[in-house]
């Protein structure tokens, strides 16, 4: 059994205007979509800017209330704050955030930022918590006078490794890893990157990795889901979807990834623009009123949003 | 210089542990301070006028307080009597520095009972938002449009046995609702950070985050409040006094000193008996309020950077 599913989960934010501050219509950040990661993967969600993922990623670890479907971890369906609280569930499933700048406290030293899960979730000595957050700050490589310093002290690249030290606190089994590197220069994304590959091996930690860049997750994830407009497009293995990608929305993704080939330049710029020209005029096919359709499975792993009728034509 | 220094000094304890500084409102504010030469003025006069009042308070015997007509509508500068006496015969230079003493205790009490008050509720509504935060709001929008001054006067009258401590409640009921809005505005940029997030997502309670997160994060702010806010606060204790709401008679403040202006052979021929009060307070309410434009510029600078 996979260590969480999401089950049609929505997430829909109301919309308030007039002169009595009424709802009058819903942002469907996220719009019924369905996966299970096993145990110890890494599970990519791709998307481009507003696609739904942070909002996705945040209702994983309940910081964000469902509007409907279902989250289930260890059997328990965790939408619910009172399962969440019982099970001690961020205990196991953590979070790196987006921003390292503005996800580390910029009043509190980098000890009391990394022992905060530790000291509400378990109850150490004074001691045992410092030699615990001291090893922390070794895994992710930071030098141990790191401790009694302010995260403004450091650069990016440290802050988010702090950022990854803190997450893995409490040895959880599920971390959801919100762009981590997205702020980063390309050699200290390829660091941090390690890191995390890392601590995955020596704690059997599965993450939900989300990027906006499939060129990134490429060696990280096994399997992926491409997320559009609140709604999965695409679902597969790597191989499916770097190889094989069906929806359109994928393959410009795929065509988006900066390529180092000049000798080839041209023809990736006129496959990006063919891609860009498909996606833009024939909308009506891709989507449904602009909505995305509803997963087909077209392979033992493969899925992809397009109609039946469609799915031939297409291939 | 400490202030001198970048930010990133270390500094090594006595077990030999280095520790930074946090990125300190505190230090940068100092800092622009000390480069004000008048915000230093400021602050060396308003220490002397606590001396005066404090200490001073001190020495001033009870009989210098007490009624004793034959010496009543001395002159200035009579033996014993450096600002004279009212025509009751009390000693003008002790009612000043008693005086000034009650107008700043009154002014620090309002301003400490406002701003936890104020910093409670701003923390509750912006953080929660919301229901919580439209409900709080709504009251204080009430609470700010009623007449104070009207409503505070009646109230006075009605309340039969009236002190400075029920006056210090009676002005805190209606000042903490511009600091409770105040702190309200930065705690709902505060919580748009994700490491509050953060802090959900490691265990931590709402109250837990409000108090430990947040609330240093707006500690800058709160300075600029108190400072403000004790200027302000004694204005008002002042006004009343001076219209004869405020303090009982008994009780001397600034406010009840001015107030010997009111009778025209005082305000005319007698200057010495209300003139020192006016000058203390106009002195105590500017460096104040310079004091708190000083910190407000280095707190507005840092959020510049
Ligand atoms: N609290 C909120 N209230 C209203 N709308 C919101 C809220 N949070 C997110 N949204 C909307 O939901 C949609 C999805 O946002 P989300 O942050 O999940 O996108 P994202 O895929 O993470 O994008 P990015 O790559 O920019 O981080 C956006 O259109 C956003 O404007
Ligand atoms: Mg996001």
């Amino acid at each position: 059994m996979s260590l969480i599913q999401i089950k049609d989960l929505k997430i829909h934010y109301p919309i308030r205007s007039g002169f009595f501050n009424r709802v009058t219509d819903h942002v469907r950040a996220v719009d019924g979509i369905n996966f299970e990661i096993e145990e110890g993967e890494t599970y990519g969600l791709i998307g481009e800017s507003g696609s739904g993922k942070s909002t996705t990623g945040k209702a994983i670890v309940g910081l964000e209330d469902a509007t409907s479907g279902q989250i289930i971890y260890k059997g328990h369906d965790i939408t619910k704050a009172s399962e969440r609280r019982k099970l001690k569930y961020n205990r196991d499933v953590q979070m790196i955030f987006q921003d390292s700048m503005s996800s580390l406290n910029p009043k509190k030293r980098i000890f009391d930022i990394i022992a905060e899960p530790i000291r509400n979730f378990e109850s150490l000595s004074k001691e045992e918590e410092k030699k615990r957050v001291q090893e922390l700050l070794d895994i992710v490589g930071m030098p141990s006078d790191a401790l009694y310093k302010y995260p403004h002290e450091f650069s990016g690249g440290q802050r988010q490794r702090i950022g990854v030290a803190r997450a893995v606190a409490t040895k959880p089994k599920l971390i959801i890893a919100d762009e981590p590197v997205s702020a980063l220069d390309l050699s200290v994304q390829a660091q941090v990157l390690n890191f995390m590959k890392k601590i995955q091996k020596e704690y059997n930690i599965s993450y939900l990795f989300i990027s906006h860049d499939l060129g990134v997750v490429r060696h990280m994830c096994e399997n992926l889901a491409i997320m559009h407009r609140g709604r999965l497009v695409e679902v597969g293995t790597r191989e499916d979807i770097y190889h094989n990608p069906q929806h359109i929305y994928t393959k410009r993704l795929l065509a988006a990834i900066p390529k180092i080939d000049p000798k080839n330049r041209e023809e990736h710029k006129a496959h990006r623009q063919a891609v860009e020209k498909e996606f833009l005029e024939n909308q009506d096919k891709w989507y449904k009123n602009g909505r995305v359709y509803p997963l087909q499975q077209i392979g033992k792993s493969h899925f992809v949003a397009l109609p039946q009728d469609k799915l031939e034509g297409g291939r | 210089m400490l202030f001198n220094k970048a930010n990133k000094q270390n500094i090594k304890t006595e077990a030999g542990e280095p520790i930074s500084l946090p990125p300190s409102g505190f230090k940068l504010v100092l800092k622009e301070l000390l480069k004000d030469k008048f915000a230093i003025f400021s602050i060396l006069v308003l220490v002397l006028i606590l001396l005066f009042t404090f200490l001073g308070s001190a020495f001033v015997s009870k009989e210098s307080l007490d009624t004793n007509i034959l010496d009543g509508l001395m002159p200035a500068f009579s033996s014993g009597h450096f600002l004279g006496t009212d025509e009751g015969g009390k000693d003008i230079l002790s009612l000043l520095i008693v005086g000034g003493r009650n107008s700043i205790v009154i002014g620090i009490s309002v301003t400490a009972i406002s701003i936890i008050l104020g910093l409670v509720i701003g923390l509750i509504s912006g953080y929660f938002g919301g229901v919580v935060d439209d409900i709080f709001m709504r009251i204080i929008d009430f609470i700010m449009v009623l007449p104070r001054f009207m409503i505070i006067i009646i109230l006075t009258t009605i309340i039969s046995n009236y002190n400075a401590f029920t006056l210090i409640l009676l002005i805190s009921l209606f000042s903490w609702t511009s600091s409770a809005r105040y702190f309200r505005s930065f705690v709902l940029a505060q919580r748009e950070r994700e490491y509050v997030m953060a802090s959900k997502a490691s265990g931590s309670s709402n109250v837990a985050i409000m108090f430990r997160e947040v609330l240093p994060n707006i500690s800058s702010m709160i300075i600029i409040d108190v400072v403000l806010g004790i200027a302000g606060n004694i204005g008002i204790e002042t006004g009343l006094s001076f219209l004869g709401y405020g303090l009982p008679a008994s009780t001397p403040s600034l406010g009840t000193l001015i107030g010997y202006a009111n009778d025209p052979v005082n305000i005319m021929s007698r200057p010495w008996v209300w003139l020192p009060a006016v000058v203390m307070l106009l002195i105590i309410s500017y460096m104040i309020n310079y004091v708190g434009t000083v910190f407000q510029r280095a707190a507005d600078a840092r959020q510049r950077r």
